[in-house]
């Protein structure tokens, strides 16, 4: 009974990350973002990869969609979902010259 | 494209690392609404390099300036901030100009571990090169200024440097009677103003460019412009020692933010990022052009010699939170440290003398 309490909370938990699934994937080769501007709904994510050869810093001090994912080493990725609607600034810490816009509707 | 899920083990576990994650994530930054999921290693594919002559190319120098859109070249604009540049009335003091920190005889340093500011106080940081600037991204040690128009301005008024209240120097340039036909004529119906003051400057700063190395002539395709250990140490400086990460393109610099391990309280970019682990302690990385005449280094000072400079990296500096993870210890040989010092050696020019104008009386 047990596991299939456990195997059902595991199927609901996998159904809930898919609603974060990214429907965006910024690339960030060659000290540069893939886009310089993208639009998501408010909730859902965006793919944030490092397909470059060094660390990188992506964070966002924009109210309300605050994020920071610290160093980020090669060939890692993180999923990042916006909450609030607006139009967030997304930077590299490390590399001044990487800077994106997330427009986040509702 | 990234290998989806590949090292996700139960989507509860994600859940909860997620939720981890989005908890460290909002204590780096103070808070937030954004959800930070969690990391995944992914398989990409590197480009190939293309072998040498692909690498050499990244290395080429440009062969015009940019000059900003609301701020465009123009030789009595330049002319002008070259007067300005080499004025000492800019200061307080009248004791101090641009050039006394930034002096061409010095590889448009000053020579000193960290520079001297009003009263003949020490500051706190080396002054940098203005070598090069035109290709800027972000200015001061610390990237707090956005442009070079207001890099120009900063150093005049700030009280520990040139210590001038921008009004009072306006008032003393208006009372310099042949400054202001060269005001007139640099900036036709606007004249004499804190904006004009700090275009002119601007745009001279961005007339100052190394001059051709022999590190050029080998890009271009001279064999023997330099010598076989400098062709090796340029093989170690984007190979094994990796000081292509960061002192990258023709300028050496993608102009970006690292603490490389010094061990100075100075917590640089971090004062304007305190959130962001990685930001304290960091500076900007400096462009390697006219090295040679650039001694001491670092934002500090604090190492006299380019032989220092290679010893600091292949030891790693200090390891803390906030390093680089591209510092590491580089076990270089004491054959590769001299190839690297001979290659860094290539990047500096036969600087040719510069004028000091004849100023406005």
């Amino acid at each position: 009974m047990r596991t299939i309490a456990l195997f059902t909370g595991v199927i609901i938990c996998g159904l809930s990350v898919g609603a974060y699934a990214a429907t965006e994937v910024i690339h960030q080769q060659g000290r540069v973002f893939s886009s310089e501007s993208i639009s998501v709904k408010k909730g859902e994510a965006v793919t944030f990869l490092n397909d470059d050869t060094v660390p990188h810093n992506i964070m966002s001090a924009s109210k309300g969609n605050e994020f920071n994912l610290g160093s980020q080493a090669p060939g890692t990725s993180t999923d990042v979902s916006f909450k609030e609607a607006g139009d967030v600034q997304v930077i590299c810490a490390i590399h001044p010259r990487m800077k994106m816009m997330v427009k986040v509707t509702n | 494209m990234p290998v989806r899920g590949s090292y996700r083990s139960t989507a509860f576990l994600a859940t909860i690392a997620s939720a981890g994650l989005c908890v460290l994530g909002f204590s780096t930054i103070g808070f937030g609404a954004a959800v930070v999921g969690e990391s995944r290693k992914v398989e990409i594919t590197q480009k190939a390099t293309g072998g040498l002559d692909a690498l050499k190319a990244q290395y080429r120098r440009p062969t015009t300036i940019p000059f900003p859109k609301d701020d465009p070249y123009t030789p009595e604009k330049a002319a002008l901030g070259k007067k300005l540049y080499f004025d000492t009335r800019l200061s307080v003091s009248s004791a101090q100009s641009c050039a006394s920190c930034h002096s061409p005889g010095f590889g448009w340093g000053d020579g000193l571990a960290v520079g001297v500011g009003h009263g003949m106080a020490k500051l706190g940081r080396h002054s940098p090169t203005i070598v090069n600037a035109a290709w800027s991204a972000i200015f001061m040690w610390d990237g707090r200024l956005p442009t070079l128009e207001e890099q120009a301005l900063g150093p005049i008024q700030s009280p520990g440097e040139m210590n001038m209240k921008l009004d009072d120097l306006l008032a003393r340039l208006s009372s310099i009677s042949e400054y202001k036909p060269l005001f007139d004529a640099a900036f036709p119906g606007e004249g004499m103003k804190a904006k004009t003051l700090a275009q002119a400057i601007a745009t001279y700063e961005r007339t100052v460019v190394s001059e051709r190395a022999p590190f050029d002539a080998w890009i271009d395709g001279n064999e023997k412009a330099i010598p076989e250990d400098a062709k090796r140490g340029f093989a170690v400086f984007n190979g094994k020692a990796q000081c292509a990460a960061c002192h990258e393109g023709w300028n050496f610099t993608n102009e970006g933010f690292q603490d490389i391990g010094l061990p100075s309280k100075d917590v640089g970019r971090g004062e304007y990022l305190p959130g962001v682990i990685k930001m304290q302690h960091a500076f900007k990385t400096p462009g390697l052009r006219e090295i040679g005449r650039r001694s001491p280094y670092m934002h500090d000072g604090s190492l006299a010699t380019l032989e220092q400079v290679i010893d600091h990296y292949d030891h790693a500096g200090v390891d803390r939170p906030s390093r680089s993870d591209l510092m590491r210890p580089l076990e270089l040989t004491a054959q590769e440290k001299a190839d690297l010092v001979a290659f860094l050696k290539t990047l500096t020019s036969e600087l040719s003398p510069t004028a000091v104008p004849v100023l406005p009386r």
